[in-house]
């Protein structure tokens, strides 16, 4: 195809351009990340991850919390013996608490860090495009912002297949708050175990959630919702969100706004269809 | 010609006969069995195979050029997969994997089997693991899942009903709505897809594939191709509690994931995270302790429960060790060293000291009282002509690396049995049709015996000739005489030369299809979105 080595041809330059520039602090052009918005789970992508949390390094994502440089040395050469000390590997000064699933291009991100600039927030995106989008949008921001109180510190993104590997980023009971927004709706019977959602995936997030922690999902697909909700209500290890708690919490307005489907639904006049679910405490041994 | 076995079991039968023992092995799509006490059987026995009537009807109408066509791609017999004993000990399950079946059968006091049920699966299973107290098989199957069925079917065809189950939900008859609609699409293509499919939906409802018609429970899932599970009970640990059940399953993308047993089996405790590579098996020890082993240079053991690491011991450098020993082996396996990869494809735990009392619920009694004297295992690796020996947690100064077993073949199977109270041989599968060292060229000769015997001697493991006697008939002679794995057609019927050389290269590919599976499990680099 003409058009698509065009495209590529285009894009190449334009990642040149923002790399050559030092300290480039405008904001990375949505167009030239623009990937096609489904990606197979199932298949094996060339992927980066840990092997397990403890292998992470996060100073990387979030280098204003990287815990003191002599300890980061220490780490590089005891690589692997990673069960004597584990905290010490870890190489930042607190734990990722909330992970945005499918972030897409940030929208969520950019609107709910400054909300809660002491928690870390990671968006965790499969299409490599968008990601390297949202890692550029960030680098930018912390540039643009670096004289101010608050640089967008405590946001990162990065590369991930969270269906699969979900666990070798976050230990048990990590996470405070998941959010799932407008996940591919795979409206094909045959594709609904891809689903971002099932009863089966739910006992990961609830591995990684700590009890009383919330999963947050938006969908404009009703068939979807319904889909969510009913495979949520039907793990144990969840509870649904009452109407009244959900819609006085801030994070599910900034949901229903900020995100870059949401913005895209409200133009085309589009329905939203939002629930919350709890996790619970696991019940005593049967 | 006798085709290997690709899934050997025994049981001990301690009380009741002293010192019996009974060897299951499959072979393609048939199961043979045979005792200590000399009977032995054959299933499916005779000419009463649905599948094999058709195809005579069909040869007799045919010509004979079509029939070469017929014999291999359309005639897929469902080889086993997975053989597991109750722990009674008086049923046997095997799962095919075309056919995705489980099949449960009683063993009757003269070795028959007879056939209890027969259970299709919506995909095909890797591996089944049976509850302790004989009532649930746990099917782990290709696509992540695990299933809990019953082990005997209740009477009632009551259709599957479970709250638990994800998907292949029965949808009610409803009027075709699609999913999407015009606000939830955005694009124009997506546009006319939508119009399309509103289209299609008034010509006819598809069809959609049938639910299990048997009880059936989704337990929990991965999402990644699980080749292996275990399910084991400990003591809970305190006062009064009862006992705890863990499921244990492993994938293709390095998790081992410690589950709660059936009733909680939504619940994960754990994993066991360190593998680089596929894992393909799981073994749990005598005292208690994981072992595992895929696609990795090394093999893990943990303890478990708490999700740590023991040790990592290299079983590459014991294989390439023991290929160094064997010229022909070091010529094939070690002409590029650096590329040389592993491929674990059986680890099991050594019945040490009283095999006789060794049943899964006596593992929570005698594991404080074992630990200290540690484990031995034996670790096949696919296209390997040998067994390797670890031992494993015993003393301080952690594992030993025994030597290798050498086998006249790739290992394929390993079975343990008491030929008199207190002793153990291991009676192991071997591959008589492919070259030692090899998973695809063919011996001009296939070697008249499948199975080779090890008795235990503390130190080490010698050649047993005792068990070996009683078992040549299951050895050499079973089924050597019906010959096609590929189409289950007698040998002898009349044959152009042309048409059995055409079989005979199909049933050499059915064997390398049933036997070597593992190495296929790596992840190939560059298989991009």
């Amino acid at each position: 195809m003409p058009g698509e080595a065009g495209k590529r041809l285009k894009r190449e330059a334009y990642k040149k351009s923002i790399n050559n520039e030092d300290q480039n602090t405008s904001l990375p052009q949505k167009r030239f990340y623009r990937q096609r918005a489904h990606a197979n789970p199932f298949s094996d992508h060339t992927l980066a991850y840990p092997k397990s949390p403890v292998d992470m390094n996060w100073a990387t994502h979030y280098p204003a919390y990287s815990v003191a440089q002599e300890k980061e040395a220490e780490n590089a050469a005891d690589d692997e013996s990673h069960d004597q000390d584990q905290t010490s590997i870890k190489a930042i000064t607190k734990n990722v608490e909330i992970a945005d699933i499918g972030c897409g291009f940030g929208g969520l991100l950019f609107a709910l860090a400054p909300k809660l600039p002491d928690t870390l927030i990671l968006g965790m995106e499969i299409r490599t495009s968008v990601t390297e989008y949202v890692q550029e949008k960030i680098r930018a921001m912390r540039a643009q912002n670096s004289s101010s109180a608050y640089s967008y510190q405590n946001v990162a993104c990065l590369r991930a297949n969270t269906m699969k590997f979900l666990p070798n980023f976050f230990s048990k009971a990590q996470l405070s708050k998941i959010f799932l927004c407008f996940p591919d709706p795979h409206f094909k019977q045959r594709k609904h175990k891809a689903r971002i959602v099932s009863y089966t995936l739910n006992s990961e997030y609830a591995y990684v959630m700590r009890p009383g922690g919330i999963v947050y999902t938006i969908t404009d697909v009703e068939d979807l919702h319904k889909w969510m909700v009913d495979h949520f209500e039907k793990h144990p290890s969840f509870e649904r969100v009452g109407e009244e708690e959900q819609e006085a919490d801030e994070c599910v307005k900034v949901m229903r706004t900020e995100t870059e489907e949401g913005k895209k639904v409200e133009r085309n006049k589009g329905l939203k269809f939002v629930a919350c679910f709890r996790r619970c405490e696991n019940p005593p041994w049967r | 010609m006798p085709f290997p076995y690709q899934c050997i079991q025994a049981r001990n039968s301690g009380e009741r006969e002293a010192a019996g023992w009974t060897l299951f092995g499959a072979c393609g799509s048939r199961l043979v069995v045979q005792s200590s006490g000399g009977s032995n059987f054959v299933w499916p026995s005779g000419k009463n195979n649905v599948s094999e009537e058709k195809e005579t009807e069909d040869d007799t109408q045919e010509r004979p050029e079509k029939r070469i066509k017929l014999s291999h791609p359309p005639e897929i017999k469902s080889n086993f997969c997975c053989l597991s004993l109750s722990n009674d000990k008086q049923h046997i399950v095997a799962a095919t994997a075309e056919d995705k079946c489980i099949r449960v059968f009683k063993i009757e006091p003269d070795c028959r089997l007879s056939e209890l049920s027969q259970r299709c699966m919506p995909r095909r299973p890797c591996a089944i693991a049976i509850t302790s107290d004989d009532s649930t098989i746990l099917c782990a199957d290709k696509f992540g899942d695990v299933y809990a069925l019953p082990l005997f079917p209740s009477l009632e065809e009551e259709r599957s009903s479970t709250p638990n189950s994800g998907h292949n939900e029965a949808t009610t008859e409803k009027p075709y709505v699609p999913a999407a609609s015009m606000l939830t699409v955005h694009s124009g293509r997506n546009r006319k897809v939508l119009e399309d499919q509103m289209k299609q939906a008034n010509l006819g409802k598809k069809k959609t594939k049938e639910p299990m018609q048997f009880k059936h429970e989704l337990l929990l899932g991965h999402v990644s191709m699980l080749t292996d599970i275990a399910y084991t009970t400990i003591d809970a640990g305190v006062e009064g509690g009862k006992p705890r059940s863990f499921i244990l399953t492993a994938d293709r993308d390095e998790h081992i994931r410690i589950s709660r047993g059936p009733s909680q089996a939504y619940i994960i405790e754990g994993f066991c995270q360190g593998h680089e590579e596929f894992i393909s098996r799981l073994c749990l020890t005598g005292s208690g302790l994981l072992v595992s082993g895929g696609g990795d240079d090394y093999i893990y053991v943990w303890d478990w429960l708490n999700s740590r690491l023991i040790e990592k011991l290299c079983i590459r450098d014991t294989v390439i060790q023991f290929a160094r020993t064997n010229p022909e082996l070091a010529a094939s396996l070690l002409a590029d060293e650096a590329s040389f990869k592993i491929a674990v494809s059986g680890i099991w735990s050594v019945p040490h000291d009283q095999p006789k009392v060794r049943s899964s619920t006596d593992i929570v009694y005698m594991r404080l009282s074992n630990h200290l004297q540690g484990d031995e295992i034996l670790v096949a690796c696919e296209g390997i002509p040998g067994l390797f020996r670890f031992g494993i947690g015993g003393t301080p100064g952690g594992s030993a690396v025994g030597e290798a077993i050498s086998l006249d073949g790739n290992a394929l199977g390993v079975v343990f049995v008491c030929p008199t109270t207190g002793a153990c041989t291991a009676v192991v599968s071997v591959d008589n049709l492919h070259k030692p060292g090899s998973t695809t060229e063919v011996r001009e000769q296939e070697g008249p015996f499948r199975l080779q015997y090890f008795s235990y001697q503390g130190d080490h493991w010698e050649a047993d000739t005792v068990v070996g006697g009683k078992l040549n008939w299951f050895s050499s002679r079973a089924l050597a005489d019906t010959a096609s794995v590929a189409n289950g057609q007698d040998a002898g019927s009349d044959m152009t030369v042309e048409t059995e050389k055409a079989r005979r290269a199909a049933d050499e590919k059915a064997v390398r299809d049933i036997l070597y599976g593992i190495a296929n499990l790596r992840k190939r680099p560059g298989t991009e979105d």
